[in-house]
């Protein structure tokens, strides 16, 4: 009896100083957030005015992921990009309607014959190392672009790059199409300008660029230190996008490498960082009632099933089709994230800021949720019973809620589905594979333009291997396009042809999170975090 | 003694051997790719199988097996595919945070341990002794992850006393250094306090009933003089095995707690570098690990003959 009175005080005594220590801290529900409820990166810029601002100190970076390199070549990951973009910069950028913008070149132009675009370089750049940027460590750049980007090398295949002077780059092509300023301006691998030394060789181990910060220090899984470029020169300009004038405002930039959520969470509300990216969904109620702490909400990635359409069942188009009539998307969404705010039912390929390809084309085939129209088309499919195997990973919750909640939806439509679960790295091994998957689920940065997405083009050979000649038409009169509105209408075709052949099914567009120290002014995301401009006010 | 030794540490050829190759198996049967996760999700089918050949990951598996064997046996583990750096630098890197942690936590646990489990022994059956057995079963029942997130809740968020996440090395000041490990050390050594004290409490129970015991305390010899020189040392044997356990698992094992607290230890890299299939990493840590577990035996069948005269190795 005294064992069990014992027992009973401890554990009374640990419920109440849990409850305690739940309860307090949390009495303040004032909101300081600067969340979006339609956001998209085009209206979520942050303060931009640089007046009268602090100077110095270090912004504390808790940084979700440690990149596989910081050579902005050598990967697609995101990691590397976001650092990347701090040191180096491209001839060309975005503003934040994703219009092209010039950054290191001054100018630029389309020739009257339609094969070369003419960049004027601007003077008075200097790198890192305190050599003046020149017109030979720009084509050697380039020309390393041109072999090691994905998308130079997809989209600008040939091109070569000259200087027939000392303040001009010429870019020779077969012949000029719409999409190619977008490709020079990409942020995944970014046409990275460095001193032609290091631009000639095979890999890039010394990371010396133009931009804002220069690199210290990268100690493996623990932190990467960036610091403030004294002798940097900025376009001129509002800032708008990642274009516009670029100001230094804090001394350094600290990336510690915290891949544990809660950690950066907890880091945020007691100011060990001033800024955390990818804030778990189930945080954000939290932080946001915490008056030291302001949050950014933006449209970030867009996410869906992808069907193997090499082999197996869904190499039927019917079949593809059942299950974009089956599916409650709805549902899904909701699975995945829980709240609206962090998701935007968006069946389009394009953002509605990104003016010169939003539309609306076979929207009517999202989120149909017609069992019977499903039933019909798989009768007419002639499925009979095949084992339908969904492979995913748990290492992106949303990618696998999309999985699980489908597994169920279309097991009730009679399909016979499995669900696999595995490593992320795994899933990347086995989608190459078409004879071990039918579905998987991933996620896509949003791109500059729709012909970007791997998954529509047939000549990548993407895992899901699209082969539709709509579509791939329709990628080959965008890119030879010459004008917004002549890309335009066959962006209407292609997104037609994208909800007709379903390479894809599309969820939607999530949010990404990031949450910044209200001390700290001048924060921006647009295609990652913008980093310049900010400064930490006592 | 000498013998001993050097037969210990010849014994432990074979294990690694078998080691290695289990090991090397694993990591090469198991699916996942280090060139696709280098070139992130989006690359070309083209890129990857480049950058597959560069690094040598479309060799036959023997091919692969000899290459690594033989610079193995050189003293070379090879290099990281992402750290750009060796396995030996990359383990030397991550192993002062871990073994900082783990005797930092060693400590907090025997302090707490030792003192709770004679004092348990010694009023056997009171209210005492049946509260740290109830706390004891708690330490051990409470995963340390959640322990961690409880103890960043009350001192960081809460109380705002220690930093929330990180390692300072030590020669950012000793006071830095412990304010950083000062919570993950709690963490992780809750639960080894708890075994030690357990195990020291029957321990101290078992010497307790034995004839010197009573002969001591018939001869009028002091209570505490029995308690430490008599009951204590006797019973050492079986705690210092726990201890000598307990530290294994905490340099090998702290992986969950270097992951809440943010601390770059070898428990973080082994989980980062299975992520991104850094496949010599893995294969050389584990190896190092198995190393460091077979000395660290071997060290406590040492202590023993320190403590107890009777099997002194050099008198075998």
């Amino acid at each position: 009896m005294r064992n069990l009175k014992s027992i009973l005080l401890l554990v009374v005594l640990s419920v109440i100083a849990l409850i305690i220590v739940g309860c307090s801290g949390q009495e303040n529900g004032s909101t300081n957030t600067d969340s979006n409820s339609n956001p998209n990166p085009s209206n979520n810029s942050g303060e931009t005015d640089t007046t009268a601002r602090t100077e110095g100190g270090v912004l504390e970076f808790a940084f979700n992921a440690q990149p596989p390199t910081l050579d902005p070549l050598a990967t697609t990951a995101t990691a590397t990009r976001d650092f990347a973009r701090t040191m180096f910069e491209g001839l060309v950028t975005f503003d934040s309607n994703y219009q092209i913008q010039p950054l290191l070149a001054e100018s630029f132009e389309v020739n009257q014959e339609e094969n070369q675009v003419i960049f004027k370089i601007r003077k008075g750049v200097k790198f890192h190392n305190g050599k003046d940027l020149t017109v030979d460590d720009v084509v050697a750049s380039m020309e390393r672009w041109a072999t090691k980007s994905a998308q130079a090398k997809s989209f600008l295949p040939g091109i070569t790059f000259s200087a027939p002077d000392d303040e001009t780059v010429v870019a020779q092509l077969e012949k000029t199409g719409f999409v190619d300023m977008y490709i020079f301006a990409d942020q995944t691998q970014i046409a990275a300008i460095m001193p032609k030394e290091i631009a000639q060789q095979e890999e890039v181990k010394e990371y010396i660029g133009t931009g804002p910060y220069k690199f210290v220090e990268w100690k493996q899984d623990q932190y990467i230190l960036v610091e403030k470029f004294d002798e940097y020169v900025s376009p001129e300009g509002e800032p708008d996008g990642l274009a516009g004038k670029r100001e230094v405002f804090v001394d350094q930039i600290k990336f510690n490498i915290v891949p544990d959520s809660i950690t950066r969470v907890t880091g945020l509300q007691t100011g060990e960082y001033h800024v955390g990216n990818f804030i778990p969904y189930d945080s954000f109620q939290m932080l946001d009632s915490d008056p030291n702490v302001e949050m950014k909400i933006v449209e970030s990635s867009m996410g869906g099933l992808v069907f193997n359409k090499a082999k197996g069942v869904f190499s039927d188009i019917k079949m593809r089709q059942a299950v974009a009539a089956a599916l409650d998307i709805d549902a899904i969404n909701f699975a995945a994230y829980g709240d609206e705010k962090f998701f935007s039912k968006s069946p389009q390929l394009m953002l509605e800021s990104q003016i010169d390809w939003y539309t609306d084309a076979g929207s009517e085939n999202y989120n149909q949720k017609n069992i019977e129209k499903a039933k019909q088309l798989i009768e007419e499919a002639g499925y009979n019973g095949e084992v339908i195997r969904i492979i995913t990973s748990r290492e992106y919750e949303d990618y696998y809620a999309f999985c699980v909640v489908a597994h169920e939806q279309l097991k009730a439509i009679g399909l016979n589905v499995e669900l696999e679960v595995y490593d992320w790295a795994t899933v990347l091994e086995k989608r190459q594979n078409p004879d071990i998957y039918e579905i998987f689920a991933s996620g896509w940065a949003l791109r500059p333009t729709p012909v970007q997405y791997p998954f529509l083009d047939s000549a990548g050979a993407w895992p899901g291997w699209t082969n539709s000649e709509e579509i791939d038409s329709a990628i080959f009169n965008i890119r030879n396009a010459q004008s917004a509105e002549e890309a335009k209408e066959h962006t209407v075709k292609l997104q037609t042809a994208f909800w007709d052949y379903v390479p894809i099914i599309k969820m939607g567009n999530s949010m990404e999170i990031s949450s910044y120290r209200s001390n700290v002014q001048g924060f921006d995301y647009f295609i990652g975090p913008v980093l310049w401009n900010v400064s930490i006010e006592k | 003694m000498i013998n001993y030794v050097f037969k210990r540490i010849l014994s432990v050829i074979p294990v690694l051997l078998i080691v290695a190759v289990v090991v090397f198996s694993i990591t090469y049967l198991t699916p996942g790719d280090p060139a696709r996760v280098i070139l992130g999700a989006d690359a070309t089918e083209t890129e990857v199988i480049e950058l597959q050949e560069k690094m040598g990951l479309n060799d036959s598996p023997i091919e692969q097996f000899t290459r690594w064997f033989g610079n193995l046996l050189q003293g070379d583990l090879g290099d990281s595919y992402f750290m750009n750096k060796s396995v030996m630098a990359a383990f030397a890197d991550h192993f002062m945070p871990t073994l900082s942690l783990a005797l930092m936590a060693q400590l907090i646990a025997i302090l707490i341990a030792l003192p709770l489990g004679i004092f348990a022994a010694v009023r056997r059956g009171s209210v005492l002794d049946q509260t740290v057995m109830g706390i004891s079963l708690i330490g051990i029942s409470v995963p340390s992850f959640l322990l961690a997130l409880i103890l960043v809740l009350i001192f960081s968020v809460n109380l705002g006393l220690l930093p929330v996440a990180g390692y300072q090395p030590l020669t950012a000041g000793l006071d830095m250094h412990l304010r950083y490990l000062l919570m993950p050390a709690v963490a992780l050594g809750a639960m080894q306090a708890a075994l030690i004290t357990r195990m020291t409490r029957s321990a101290m129970l078992e010497v307790f009933n034995n004839n010197y015991i009573k002969t001591a305390h018939s001869k009028g010899v002091k209570e505490k003089k029995v308690l430490f020189k008599h009951a204590l040392r006797n019973a050492a044997l079986p705690i210092l095995t726990v201890i000598g356990q307990t530290f294994g698992v905490l340099i090998t094992g702290a992986a969950v707690v270097e992951t809440v607290f943010n601390i770059p230890g070898i428990g973080q890299l082994i989980i980062n570098s299975v992520e991104r299939r850094d496949f010599p990493v893995i294969q050389g840590v584990v190896l190092l690990i198995s190393i460091t577990y077979v000395l660290l035996n071997l060290i406590i069948d040492l202590l023993y003959g320190v403590l107890d005269p009777r099997i002194r190795l050099d008198k075998k």
